[in-house]
């Protein structure tokens, strides 16, 4: 892999010179209020490459949360046509966790039955991943994430070196590409100072199993009754789903407009922990109970996923900690409140 | 959103995109269930036994139902849809000609390749006889295939009986042993069983647990009383085959509606044996 150089003032300048061109968006975290997130970029100056977390991952670019998937005329089957939006987009500053969350998103939209919707929108993005500069105290991405998996998908990755200077990784082709015309220079850095600079924000928490054990430890704990205890304080508000970067569950819909000349088949975020989202016809309801959809939701990251991909699906971000407002979302929640009972 | 290079718009192809099938039959079963057959626009749909389509109305919505016809290489196949909400109100309102999308069709299938030989024991409730006759109109069609083939039909009330012209041929039927049950006929002048299908099960004197296969699909509350006679019967769990509902919203594995801890009902079922799900929990 090729390692090179660029001052900070120069990489701005090359994302601005991006911004002027128009023929991509450029994306990346910029601050609102006292927290981050990820936004398009009207000049270069609002770009941030030190932040704690985003509010919501980078996953509503490839998965928004309102998507037309199909129009027609109202009750005119023979109407239907598929509906494709995507455009060229460049992420900049994206964490490896989330990078990890975007490869096991790609994983699940692409394997089986392929979802062109989201493969489209992936086919036209660069990935442009940073390594973090700030601790976030929820986080533990440490303990869940394969450090050569962020690899998988970004196409270049950022290293901050200091205020000034930053170390580019050159991963793919279409990372390269990008970087045509920028002022880099080759880089001089030992693997030794790189893995360093790499590593220089440590989390204050791990998660104490890995994909090959989780699965069992949390199978064994199914009629546990730590679901019941935290899930008795869940408001089934659905935030811990939202803002979770591997949560890719989804409702669709039918929107018609006022004149019902046109209509619209729409895919919106949904999720596990909404007290809906298992009824069926008939109104029977198989996850009625806030604990067994509590459980659910956690054992889709420490079992299913981990059983399906061989990964974690929880990348420890953190996020869902933070949002929850009955505190009760984290995994590392999970674990400490097993640890109490017993 | 004109600057991408990807061209997918125009790629042409989508996995939510429907096709068109027409209504060429249509006939009320019950008060709320209604028989139709569709005619696929441009092709055979292709299913195998016990699988389903996502069926929608552009503007109302889409939701999966059961597929109750035999495979054929025919562009026609059948259903009954239960008037249970808006879409399938609306479809229910539908005449001769008319059209729906169609997706699929989905999910796995009866085993009936690997029956061969066997006998088999069809226990069916309510509109579970909807994707179970695609199985048993294929067994009595393919009739040298299978030995003893008995079919176990209970419903609700005389009322809630569909496919009445079938249920008294399979009856009249000598190579096939056909029993049925209501849960209750008051009002009526109903002369046959009287009871939960589970009272049917005593009558099976002759079933051989060891050469035959029962194929449970019926109301999510039957299956645990069912399988607990099966296994009163001398049942293993390899040998018992069923059907799950869920909310298949998708159909191709992603929504995550239809999840049941690791398994997706609509690409990891809605078929299954009984033994490869019996530690599921949720399940039944």
């Amino acid at each position: 892999m090729e390692i090179l150089k660029i001052s900070l003032s120069d990489f701005l300048a090359h994302v601005n010179k991006k911004i002027q061109a128009g023929d991509s968006k450029q994306v990346g975290v910029v601050p609102k209020g006292s927290h981050f997130v990820f936004g398009e970029l009207d000049e270069a100056a609002q770009l941030c490459l030190d932040y704690d977390v985003t509010i919501l991952p980078p996953k509503k670019y490839f998965q928004p949360q309102r998507e037309v998937l199909v129009k027609y005329a109202p009750k005119d089957a023979s109407s239907y046509a598929m509906v494709n939006d995507c455009e060229n987009l460049t992420l900049i500053g994206v964490h490896p966790y989330d990078l990890v969350a975007i490869h096991l998103m790609d994983r699940a939209f692409s394997e089986g039955e392929r979802d062109e919707n989201y493969m489209a929108k992936r086919d036209c993005s660069v990935l442009i991943g940073l390594y973090p500069t700030r601790g976030f105290e929820h986080r533990f991405s440490a303990s869940m994430i394969d450090p050569q998996m962020p690899y998988k998908v970004a196409d270049l990755m950022l290293i901050k070196l200091d205020d000034n200077q930053l170390a580019l990784e050159v991963v793919s082709k279409k990372g390269k590409a990008y970087l045509e015309g920028a002022a880099v220079a080759k880089s001089d850095l030992s693997e030794a100072f790189l893995a360093q600079a790499r590593n220089k924000v440590k989390d204050s928490q791990a998660f104490p199993l890995g994909p090959d054990k989780s699965p069992a430890y949390f199978k064994e704990k199914y009629e546990h009754p730590v679901w019941e205890k935290l899930g008795e304080k869940c408001y089934s508000c659905g935030s811990c789903v939202f803002v979770c970067p591997t949560c890719y569950c989804f409702d669709v819909r039918d929107e018609v407009e006022l004149s019902l000349a046109s209509g619209e088949r729409v895919r919106y975020w949904d999720g596990c922990m909404i007290e809906s989202f298992a009824i069926c016809a008939g109104d029977h309801n198989f996850r009625k109970e806030r604990g067994a959809r509590f459980r659910h939701r956690v054992f889709r990251k420490t079992v299913t996923l981990p059983e399906k991909y061989q990964v974690m699906g929880c990348v420890g971000c953190g996020r869902c900690a933070q949002a929850c407002t009955a505190d009760i979302a984290g995994p590392m929640k999970v674990i400490k409140t097993m640890k109490e009972m017993n | 959103m004109g600057n991408c290079q990807c061209q997918s718009n125009t790629k042409g192809s989508s996995i939510y995109l429907p096709e068109i099938a027409r209504i060429t039959r249509k006939k009320l079963m019950t008060d709320v269930d209604c028989f139709f057959e569709f005619e696929m626009e441009k092709r055979p749909l292709g299913h195998k036994y016990g699988q389903f389509v996502e069926i929608s109305i552009p503007g109302i919505g889409e939701a999966p139902i059961s597929i109750s016809s035999a495979p054929s290489s025919s562009k026609k196949f059948e259903m009954v849809i239960r008037n249970v909400g808006e879409l399938t109100s609306v479809i229910h309102g539908l005449n001769i000609g008319e059209a729906i999308g169609v997706r699929g069709p989905y999910g796995t299938t009866f085993p009936m390749d690997d029956l061969k030989g066997k006998s088999l024991l069809y226990i069916t409730g309510g509109i579970g006889l909807v994707p179970a006759r695609s199985a048993i109109l294929h067994s009595l069609a393919n009739r040298n295939d299978y030995k003893d083939i008995t079919i176990l039909f209970g419903c609700k009330d005389p009322s809630q009986r569909i496919f009445v012209d079938e249920l008294s041929e399979w009856e009249k039927r000598p190579d096939v042993n056909f029993l049925e049950t209501v849960d209750t006929a008051a009002n009526s002048n109903w002369k046959g069983n009287v009871g939960v299908i589970t009272t049917l099960m005593p009558k099976l004197q002759n079933v051989n647990p060891d050469n035959t296969v029962a194929i449970v699909v019926g109301p999510p509350i039957m299956y645990k009383f069912v399988i607990m006679s099966l296994h009163d019967m001398g049942f293993t769990d390899d040998h018992i085959v069923v059907s799950l509902e869920r909310r298949m919203k998708c159909g191709v594995g992603k929504c995550g509606h239809c999840q049941i801890n690791h398994i997706y009902v609509c690409q990891d079922g809605p078929v299954f044996y009984f033994s490869d799900i019996k530690d599921l929990k949720e399940a039944i």
